[in-house]
């Protein structure tokens, strides 16, 4: 017999979601307060914050780990927040007044523009695109410098490139560090630099002595310059460290300070005055 | 890929077109105007236009373009369709609409040919290739434009007069600026050098003017109907809403809060607002006024109680709650930083030298940063989080919206530098559009 209950201690895991949401079939780390005690105790309980608190209580990260669900259900509200166009609305344009080869001009002049104007693409395919690109050949349409080819990467990473560790060596996400090759015949345009040197000098005066804190000589800049614009998914910024204080929640109904989670949805409210107005409203397992 | 010279009769010289048209095409509205070697620009020369196609269900008519703004009164339940996603220009069919009614149409204010007009146009940074390809097809085989400028917006902050310096002459930028983009669509971070953008340390916050609407539609729904007014709420966005000191956001929600069943507070009326929604009979614009408990939303609806018939929403933490969301962003679970420490995320890319040069010189731009308290809270908070010795000077453009617009316009003044700039039109359809795109990130020299 176990002398005491088994318990599992798991792995903070957090999992990021992603803006995606496949159908694949996977799965999710999800949140788990451990078994359920020695049966002799709190048997028949179905107050769950009883047996939960007598269960030993789960570590703070579990408590605040989302489930998988309720993860899905935060990054669709993200979505509807940045949605661009109105709901459900198709509004097909204007056809112009007094004609003027109505047709041809619609369309397109060239084959190029045809084919632009007519193509149904989202914002979304387009990224997509260029992510399974780099993906294939390790450097956009239009980079001249050729990088090595990415180790490993099974799927285009949507990390930011803050959060990317150093093991993937592609120079396209590497640090800042003037590490690219730059081929010859290519020069940076010719750009105005009247009196840099003088106000290099100006700002280097209090800080002389600390050898890393001197600007940088005129090569860095110019590598830094000339490093390629980071794509779309590489800019963006990532989430705050694990030392910031963790994320507020707020009371569903009046938008103060949430204090109290109902136990059937896990919604926020503030008070019972709000409570009682979510049980009768907005509770989602009304019916359940 | 040479292409062969199309068989219109186009000035394909290697001359600049006497005037340039400065288009800043963003998602919510486009800054346009003409520029030319001859004139000072204005700020009178930027026309803001609508860059949306909205559908009236009152008027069963469709705006394309200025017309939103020129034509219409009543902005009750308008649907819009945006070309323009993310910040990035992806429906070129409703842009052509929108470009059209707004250049080449006869009726339009700034109508022009784009044959004999240098267009310099601008676009969100971090763009992807392909989008990046399809615009300059549309203006060089579509528009057919003399000659073309495409860059990335923040990088035309760096010709526009700055609050730091005495503005220099036009076409030399400004050495070190640190550009906050608070647009429509998202907010971006981009250093710039000597104009040019240090692109490892591009940062972008996924929050903008568009979330920052959307997320008050939400709350506001709980109250009133509003699911399809978004018009309305931007503008009681752009009225009500503030940015409250980051000491005193708890306070502002104490103060607000109605109290508990056991402890009623009274609500303070300083902060809680009624605003009155338009009707666009006999309110045509909608107004905030202070609280008053003594008056019941439904009996003044239905005018009931003596005075006018209005419709009230009762505003009181969605004020500074909303605009909250670009400091934490967090508070909807989104899991990024908020606008200080993405700005810290971009600084900490770039070696310590240039810290103190750029942290003296950020310039915040942009519709949505207009909110009263923004550049102050997000001066405090900068503040708290570098250390002692750097100096921290943070400044909002004096017209956030228009700066970019006039950043191109004195950039286009000075002809020397816009010529280094430019494709011609021969050029691209010599070179082909791989060149292009190589030359307008500056590896391509002539």
């Amino acid at each position: 017999m176990a002398a005491g209950p088994l318990r599992f201690r798991t792995p903070h895991i957090e999992e990021l979601p992603i803006t995606q949401s496949r159908q694949a079939p996977g799965f999710a780390w999800v949140a788990v307060g451990g078994p359920p005690e020695d049966p002799s105790k709190n048997w028949g309980t179905t107050n769950r914050k009883r047996a939960r608190a007598s269960a030993g209580g789960q570590t703070d990260a579990q408590k605040e780990a989302l489930s998988a669900r309720q993860q899905k259900e935060i990054e669709r509200k993200i979505r509807d927040l940045n949605n661009d166009n109105s709901k459900d609305v198709q509004i097909p344009i204007p056809k112009k007044e007094g004609g003027g080869g109505g047709g041809a001009a619609r369309a397109g002049k060239t084959q190029n523009t045809k084919k632009i104007l007519a193509s149904g693409k989202t914002f979304a395919h387009y990224l997509d695109d260029e992510e399974a690109e780099i993906a294939r050949t390790g450097r956009r349409e239009g980079d001249v410098e050729i990088v090595a080819a990415p180790v490993m990467m099974q799927r285009p990473s949507k990390t930011p490139i803050a959060r990317r560790k150093a093991t993937e060596d592609s120079s396209l996400d590497s640090s800042p560090a003037p590490t690219l090759p730059i081929h010859q015949g290519m020069r940076p345009p010719p750009v105005r630099k009247p009196s840099v040197t003088s106000t290099v000098d100006a700002m280097d005066l209090d800080q002389d002595e600390e050898a890393d804190r001197s600007i940088p000589s005129e090569a860095e800049i110019e590598a830094l310059l000339s490093a390629p614009p980071l794509t779309y998914n590489q800019a963006r910024a990532a989430p705050p460290p694990c030392s910031a204080p963790p994320p507020r929640k707020f009371c569903e109904v009046c938008g103060y300070f949430g204090r109290a989670k109902c136990m059937k949805c896990g919604a926020m409210t503030c008070s019972v005055l709000c409570k009682d107005t979510h049980d009768e409203q907005r509770c989602l397992k009304f019916y359940a | 890929m040479a292409r062969k010279n199309s068989h219109k009769p186009t000035a394909t010289t290697n001359e600049l077109a006497p005037r340039t048209l400065i288009l800043d095409n963003g998602a919510h509205t486009i800054k346009a105007g003409f520029s030319s070697s001859s004139a000072t620009e204005e700020p009178n020369d930027c026309h803001i236009i609508a860059n949306c196609i909205a559908r009236s269900w009152r008027d069963k008519r469709t705006y394309v373009g200025p017309e939103l703004l020129d034509e219409c009164w009543d902005f009750g339940e308008l649907a819009f369709r945006r070309p323009v996603e993310r910040g990035f220009v992806v429906n070129w069919e409703g842009e052509k609409a929108v470009w059209e009614r707004s250049f080449v149409d006869k009726r339009s204010r700034l109508k022009c040919d784009p044959h004999e007009t240098n267009l310099i146009l601008t676009e969100a940074p971090n763009a992807p290739a392909a989008l990046q390809r399809n615009a300059d097809e549309m203006v060089f085989e579509e528009f057919e434009f003399a000659t073309y400028y495409r860059t990335p917006s923040p990088s035309l902050n760096a010709y526009a007069p700055s609050p730091f310096s005495l503005s220099p002459a036009p076409g030399v930028p400004l050495e070190c600026l640190l550009v906050i983009d608070v647009g429509h669509s998202h907010t971006t971070i981009t250093p710039l050098y000597d104009g040019r953008p240090i692109n490892p340390a591009c940062r972008r916050l996924e929050i903008g003017g568009k979330t920052l609407t959307n997320h008050l539609k939400d709350l506001l729904s709980r109250n009133v109907e509003v699911k399809n007014e978004d018009w309305i709420v931007q503008e009681i966005k752009e009225d009500v809403c503030f940015v409250s000191a980051s000491s005193s956001f708890s306070s502002d929600l104490e103060r607000v809060w109605k109290g508990g069943h056991k402890d009623p507070r009274a609500v303070d009326t300083t902060i809680v607002v009624d605003y009155v929604l338009p009707d666009y009979e006999n309110v045509k614009r909608g107004f905030a006024r202070p609280h008053n408990p003594n008056v019941s939303r439904k009996e003044r609806a239905l005018g009931l109680d003596g005075g006018p018939r209005e419709h009230i929403v009762t505003i009181g933490n969605e004020r500074f709650t909303v605009p909250e969301l670009l400091f934490t962003p967090s508070d909807i679970g989104m899991q990024q930083d908020g606008l200080p420490g993405t700005i810290l995320q971009s600084l900490h890319s770039l070696p310590e030298g240039l810290w103190q040069p750029f942290l003296a010189n950020v310039l915040v731009v942009g519709g949505s940063s207009k909110f009263p308290g923004f550049v102050r809270r997000l001066e405090a908070e900068l503040r708290m989080l570098v250390s002692d010795e750097f100096v921290v000077r943070v400044a909002q453009a004096e017209d956030p919206v228009k700066n970019v617009w006039l950043g191109g316009a004195k950039l286009a003044r000075d002809e020397g530098v816009l010529k280094e700039r430019v494709v011609t039109r021969q050029e691209y359809l010599e070179h082909g559009d791989v060149w292009t795109r190589r030359r307008f990130a500056g590896k391509v020299d002539r």
